[in-house]
């Protein structure tokens, strides 16, 4: 018997037009009709263990694809539980439609059995959303969704579809739809980029600082040959690492607060910097009125909201990052600045970084031999913490989507579900899971996702049995009153592994952890590597709040 | 660039329900107050206008001003402090009314262009607009004579030329 068409068919029809493959999700009552419809297309609806993962899930797949991801959940707690992942993409920038189910339109309003005003809850950290009441504006919401999603500063969209309108039949068996016409990208006057040139062209010691932007905007090619032919050093945000491959030679690391001391110096003393796709975030810039006290800024963004938010702007340009430096990019001049080259080369002797494990101790020497085992193109996802930073400061970025991590949100648990949707996206790839004990327990339920689809990601748990971060706060600025941010070692991980069915092992970082890292190199499935650390192991440097980005301390009592 | 000011936009959106409640979120998020807001359907059903005023400094009207642009519903933003345009605004006015003031009060509400538009027992409502600078003056006038409540529009304001 054939089947009538309904809304379910047209929304299954519009994500197959988008390209989707994979939805990361969770059913309810209300979810269903789209639920049965999904069963008969090619898409795969990989079933997570809670809602939170499936936005991290198909968050991680839109940071490793660079295309949209998409979850879905049900309406009411299957909704708001997606709310952390929706904030964390925002934060990011990063390209995911939800898909949330809605109550029946003629129960809005009502406080019906799993009603939630998850319009009105994402409100602020969607960059659109949609509640679709009518059949027939279904197919045009949802392709404005996914233009929204992935067009200007990329970002999350929610597509809110009452129960009704997916089960109702539809008169357009086709699900025709309007054309979607967005209005066009608002693009600066040329001259101004001839002005940013020319300042650029006469500066002794400039700086070029990278965002997220550079990677969400597709331009690493262009920033590549930009800072090559100028000979201008950069440096990145924690967002932006990654957006020119490493060790090229004008890399000077990541800005902020858990920065590299060299590239934070040689910001502080640059006399003009271009910055490109970033926000100057708080993370990133410290205490604002003392950032690069001496430098022109000039600052190229798609987000005209994101230009002088923060800081101001001497040069503003909006427009789309790759061709606004493909545009430059005839503009800019070879210029030799030996002076400003030597200062570097000197600085670079003396820098914290100048050592083996460059300020990370055991733990990044650690993170360093597990790259070491991984395919050149593996991607690591870090979570949030102590682990975090030993993480982007010890993973050497070869491609632009190598490090996976939540910046702006800082959202712990987000690794492991993200990692998820690394792997999905990016089958052929090896995908490294790197957490602590406290963001692992966040979402250690996914390791039942894991095992269900035999998903091959690599798991490492650095387990200092404490919130290793807030330990270090509480060391440094609270005079070593220690609360709330011990979890202590009561728990077997290696046995909680195994009984989600994922082999494991435990290796101590003091003693060899090769044995381990090999062990892992070795699995074919998903593997846990469980890597016990001392809770004093901390990561150096840090700025304390409230200082500017060249005050960073280098151990306790500074 | 600390300096306060006083900021009205037209705001041309999409006729969507929730366009309203996006652009108050810009505001909440920067704890900006909104002034005065007022909102009607255009010419064209599917198009409403929003006439929007606000205060701040240069730095943070620019901020919201591009944010509310960036909004997807909204179709133009404009500044209509900095182009010719006529602001004005009316008041709906509850006075108490007796033979000692009734007098005063009919003189001041026709040299305003004003009208008294319902009288019962003892308590007259009266209208008046004004250019938005002398609108609060009106109302210290009419305070003077006994006025009891009274409801503005907030401004409401059009480009002189289109
Ligand atoms: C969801 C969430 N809650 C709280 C925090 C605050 N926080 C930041 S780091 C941190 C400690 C992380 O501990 P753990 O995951 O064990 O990693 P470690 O620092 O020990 O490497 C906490 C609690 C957060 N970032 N995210």
């Amino acid at each position: 018997m054939k089947k009538e068409t309904i809304g379910a068919d047209i929304v299954v029809k519009i994500l197959l037009e988008e390209g989707v493959e994979a939805i990361f999700g969770y059913p309810g009552a209300n979810s269903l009709p789209l639920n049965d419809r999904l069963m008969d297309s090619p898409i795969k609806h990989y079933l997570m263990r809670h809602e939170q993962a499936a936005a991290h899930a198909a968050d991680g797949f839109a940071r490793a694809t660079g295309k949209v991801g998409v979850c879905m959940s049900t309406s009411g707690p299957g909704a708001t539980n997606l709310v952390t992942g929706i904030a964390t993409a925002f934060m990011d920038s990063t390209p995911i439609v939800a898909l949330t189910a809605q109550v029946n339109t003629s129960l809005l309003g009502q406080d019906a059995f799993q009603e939630t005003d998850i319009i009105g809850i994402t409100m602020p950290i969607v960059k659109h959303s949609f509640q679709v009441k009518k059949i027939e504006n279904l197919a045009s919401s949802l392709k404005q969704a996914f233009h929204i999603a992935q067009t200007g500063r990329p970002g999350p969209v929610v597509v809110d579809l009452p129960r009704d309108v997916l089960a109702r039949s539809c008169e357009c068996p086709n699900g025709d739809y309007d054309a979607v016409d967005m209005p066009d990208k608002e693009v600066d006057d040329p001259e101004q980029l001839e002005k940013i040139a020319r300042a650029l062209n006469k500066s002794e010691r400039p700086v070029v600082i990278l965002g997220g932007g550079v990677k969400l905007g597709h331009a690493t090619g262009e920033i590549k040959a930009l800072v090559e032919k100028a000979k201008i050093p950069f440096v990145t945000t924690m967002m932006g690492i990654g957006s020119v491959s490493a060790g090229n030679g004008y890399d000077l690391g990541f800005i902020g607060t858990h920065g590299y001391e060299l590239a934070n110096r040689m910001v502080h003393d640059s006399d003009f910097i271009l910055a490109v796709g970033t926000r100057f975030s708080d993370r990133s810039t410290s205490v604002v009125a003392e950032f690069a006290p001496m430098a022109t800024i000039a600052q190229i963004d798609i987000d005209p909201t994101s230009i002088g938010k923060i800081i101001h702007v001497d040069l503003p340009y909006i427009g789309d990052i790759k061709e606004t430096v493909t545009a430059l990019l005839p503009l800019v001049e070879p210029k030799e600045r030996a002076q400003w080259h030597e200062k570097i080369k000197k600085e670079k002797g003396i820098v914290c970084e100048n050592n083996p494990d460059n300020g990370c101790g055991r733990a990044g020497r650690m993170i360093s031999a597990i790259q070491g085992i991984m395919p050149d193109d593996a991607i690591a996802v870090a979570d949030v913490g102590l682990n975090q930073i030993w993480t982007v400061r010890t993973w050497r970025t070869h491609s632009p989507r190598n490090l996976i991590t939540s910046g702006g949100m800082g959202t712990m648990g987000f690794s492991l579900p993200a990692a998820i949707g690394a792997k999905v996206g990016m089958p052929d790839r090896g995908v490294v899971v790197i957490s602590g004990d406290g963001g692992f327990y966040m979402n250690i339920q996914e390791l039942a996702t894991i095992s269900y689809y035999n998903i091959p990601i690599k798991i490492v748990v650095i387990n200092n049995a404490h919130l290793g971060m807030i330990r270090q706060m509480q060391d440094l600025f609270f005079q070593s009153r220690f609360t709330t941010c011990e979890l202590g070692s009561g728990v077997d991980l290696i046995a909680v592994a195994r009984g989600f069915g994922i082999e494991g092992r435990r290796v101590a970082v003091d003693e060899d952890p090769q044995e381990g890292i090999l062990e892992m190199s070795r699995a074919c499935g998903p593997y846990l590597l469980e890597v016990v650390v001392d809770p004093e192991h901390y990561v150096y440097p840090i700025i304390p709040p409230g200082r500017s980005n060249v005050e960073m301390i280098f151990g306790k009592g500074e | 660039m600390t300096k306060i000011k006083e900021k009205t936009v037209s705001i041309l959106v999409n006729n969507k329900p929730d366009v309203l409640a996006r652009i108050a979120g810009v505001f909440s998020l920067r704890s900006f107050n909104i002034e005065s807001i007022s909102a009607n359907v255009t010419k064209d059903p599917g198009k409403s206008k929003i006439i929007l005023t606000t205060k701040g400094n240069q730095d943070t009207l620019m901020t919201i001003e591009k944010q509310i642009n960036n909004l997807v519903d909204i179709i133009q933003v404009s500044d209509l402090t900095k182009i010719p345009s006529i602001r004005r605004e009316m008041i709906l006015i509850r006075l108490k009314v007796s033979t000692a003031n009734q007098n005063s009060i009919i003189q001041v509400v026709e040299k305003l262009h004003g009208r008294v538009l319902s009288k019962e027992e003892g308590y007259w409502i009266v209208e008046v607009s004004g250019d938005v600078d002398e609108i609060d003056a009106i109302l210290a006038r009419f305070d003077k004579l006994g006025m009891d409540d009274f409801t503005r529009t907030g401004t409401v304001a059009l480009e002189q030329i289109a």
